[in-house]
């Protein structure tokens, strides 16, 4: 038997301390091999059930105004312009909070530094009730914009709770789950505004009255995280960091190894032609709607929530995908699919400018909308192996890459009269297929790419992944769990390729 | 026959057409005298719930009978240009369906041709903008025929502005300050349990 056969079977991590008993079946660092839904069970699940919800009410606090844009613009006196910049001003920020948030996760905990970022962003949404000008709409916008950062503390956690073959899937999850908040905030408050309304209370207040209840939810689930939560299958990390079981890292060191990895900045363009696309949809496909189609305004926003609520199934079917065709065709097996998935979403894309008829545009936006979110799904199922020890600072990368995508879309297409919004959309199209080329040359050496194989040289997994610690950090101990992991990522083999080679233990190769 | 049946059928489609797609505002005649009582460049607070007396009455040096279609008579109050500037949700469309000028309605009443005036108080939710009143008059198919207005054709004279209420109570703005201060102060909370919980557990 190999041993990642013998590694994943083990119900009862008999290699660590012995008296840990998980509800789910664990591998050697004590990630969940399996991933069950309908389970809260801690530490696995409730982190996961924790980490969605959270990013859910980030993502209704970042998409709230939209929906109540014909109240408020009416009440600040805003202009288009107004409207667009505060648009792009509600992208803009994530863009280095998300790679901040990356680098506080690796040193800090996703629990401390999602539940940081949550409660320091709350402010920002509670006062939006204050808002009184184009300028101070646009600088609530923004920083309610950082809380989107909470993508990346989601995608770090679930990277550390679960294992290889299922980390795809719980990443697909929470992401999508998280990023139905888009959607659904198109109908959550339209509906609370008219609930306030109703009571008595004139517009210009209730939409005021209305932000609280995003408010309110976003302020409850960074409590939920830090009491519920945990970082780590074995414990917090001030805790572990204390006991010695996990030292604190080097700032420097984790940056280094994220910022020359270049597989990094190829998966943040990309992502941004997933995502970002996906967030510049979320803020004007309704307007497009309404306008090309002369549907009314409450039509329009359902049809935009549509579009934001594909994300229940189309995200996570994206990281089951990238995990199902892992099984057989390893590492390449996922940057395929994600190639051509992504592909298809432009494609997909270019057509929705093309077609003029409403039904039809309907039906296309809503297959473009499933390729595009499958392809952020298939994307987080490629970014755990980057890197390990930088892991958060990888995922950040990406993740702000997703909103610089969102900010060059909005700019370049979807601002002032330049192009219709059809030319845009289509224009857009062209965009993601040229920007998703580059996955072409990401090659993993132990692995392969799309168009290679492994390297001839035989560079296995521990050498790819111990080439992030230098020789003095390895005589600490330092590296013990990036060890872990390379060893349980030998899975990202594939079928075919496994069975060929010869099983070893944990101790690196001699041989180059 | 055949030339007959083709001008009733013409008529008909024409006759369809102008229901379809509605009548353009530039195929109306200004047939009306429209007068409100705010004057030339006068800003009216919201809050004040102010009170709009507008008359409006048949421009008597029209032919006779023009009026003769006329039911109903809506009055309605219209942006201004300068208001309109880069908001599409305002935009001035000739086909009168589509067009977003005139969004508030004043008053609807039966038509006559003179002695016409109504008392509106301003609605609270109004929103601060610049403003002309614009009377249409409509047949018994409910399709415009005529109208007045109490600007010029260019819509740059005799203008009012609304200043709108802002939304704002004392009463939010302190929940909202409260509330921030709340998240931001168990956040130090949090950090301060944490380190305890690591120095005990050591």
């Amino acid at each position: 038997p190999t041993p990642k056969d013998t590694d994943m079977e083990l119900p009862n991590a008999a290699t660590n301390s012995g008296d840990k008993k998980f509800a789910l079946p664990v591998d050697s660092e004590n990630k969940a091999t399996e991933f069950r839904i309908y389970s809260a069970a801690a530490p696995h699940m409730r982190a996961f059930h924790l980490s969605w919800v959270s990013f859910f009410a980030c993502f209704v606090s970042t998409f709230a105004a939209p929906p109540l844009l014909p109240i408020i613009r009416d009440n600040l006196n805003l202009t288009s312009t107004d409207i667009g910049n505060a648009g792009i001003a509600a992208v803009t920020g994530a863009v280095f909070a998300r790679i901040t948030m990356g680098t506080a996760c690796d040193l800090f905990g996703p629990r401390l530094a999602s539940a940081a970022l949550i409660l320091l962003t709350a402010p920002a949404v509670f006062c939006s009730a204050m808002a009184n000008s184009p300028v101070s709409f646009l600088l609530v916008r923004f920083f309610t914009g950082f809380s989107l950062a909470t993508f990346v503390s989601t995608q770090f956690w679930m990277s550390s709770m679960f294992s290889a073959p299922v980390v795809g899937t719980a990443n697909g999850v929470a992401g999508g789950w998280g990023n139905l908040g888009g959607g659904a905030t198109q109908l959550i408050m339209p509906l609370v505004f008219s609930l306030i309304r109703d009571i008595g209370v004139t517009k210009f207040t209730a939409w005021r009255i209305a932000f609280s209840i995003p408010a309110l939810f976003q302020t409850l689930s960074a409590f939920a995280i830090f009491f519920l939560g945990q970082d780590l299958p074995d414990g917090n990390y001030s805790r572990l960091q204390k006991s010695g079981d996990k030292h604190k890292d080097n700032f420097k060191q984790v940056l280094y190894h994220a910022v020359t990895n270049y597989r990094g900045w190829i998966l943040a363009l990309t992502y941004g032609y997933c995502f970002g696309v996906e967030l510049t949809v979320d803020n004007i496909i309704a307007q497009y709607f309404y306008d090309r189609f002369n549907v009314s305004l409450h039509t329009a926003g359902i049809i935009a929530a549509s579009f934001g609520l594909a994300n229940l199934f189309s995200r996570p079917g994206g990281g089951l995908l990238s995990d199902v065709v892992a099984k057989k065709f390893g590492m390449r097996g996922r940057l395929w699919t994600l190639w051509i998935v992504q592909m298809l979403g432009g494609l997909f894309c270019i057509l929705l400018g093309k077609v003029g008829s409403l039904g039809v545009s309907v039906a296309v936006m809503l297959i473009f909308s499933v390729f595009v979110q499958a392809a952020c799904g298939l994307t987080f199922g490629v970014v755990p192996f980057v890197s390990r020890r930088s892991l958060g600072v990888i995922s950040g990368m990406t993740g702000g890459g997703g909103n610089v995508g969102a900010v060059l879309t909005q700019v370049i297409f979807f601002r002032g009269s330049r192009y219709s919004a059809e030319t845009g959309i289509t224009l857009m199209g062209v965009m993601i297929i040229c920007c998703t080329l580059p996955l072409l040359f990401i090659f993993f050496p132990q692995w392969g790419g799309l168009f290679c194989g492994p390297s001839s040289k035989g560079i296995t997994e521990e050498e790819y992944y111990m080439s992030e610690w230098n020789s003095t950090e390895k005589d600490k101990g330092f590296h013990k769990a990036s060890l872990k992991f390379a060893h349980n990522s030998r899975s990202e083999r594939g079928k075919k390729v496994d069975s060929a080679l010869t099983p070893s233990n944990e101790t690196p190769p001699t041989h180059v | 026959m055949a030339a007959r049946g083709f001008l009733v059928a013409a008529l008909l489609l024409s006759c369809l057409a102008v229901t379809c797609y509605g009548v353009t505002f530039s195929s109306l005649q200004r047939t009306l005298l429209v007068t409100a009582s705010p004057t030339p460049g006068q800003v009216l607070e919201a809050k004040e719930e102010p009170k709009i007396t507008v008359t409006w009455s048949l421009n008597q040096t029209f032919p006779a009978g023009i009026d003769s279609t006329y039911k109903t008579v809506k009055v309605k109050l219209c942006y201004a240009p300068i208001s309109q500037v880069d908001r599409a949700w305002r935009k001035t469309v000739d086909n009168l369906v589509k067009d977003k000028t005139c969004q508030f309605k004043v008053v609807a009443k039966p038509y006559s041709p003179s002695n016409n005036s109504f008392t509106w108080t301003l609605e609270r939710e109004v929103p601060s903008a610049t403003y002309f009143v614009r009377a249409y008059a409509y047949n018994s198919e409910d399709v415009a025929a005529g109208y007045g207005q109490t600007t010029d054709a260019q819509k740059t004279t005799n203008l009012f502005e609304v200043q709108a209420i802002s939304g704002r109570h004392a009463s939010l703005d302190i929940a909202s300050v409260c509330f921030s201060a709340f998240s931001v102060l168990s956040l130090g909370g949090f950090f301060f349990m944490e380190k305890q919980k690591a120095r005990v557990s050591k």
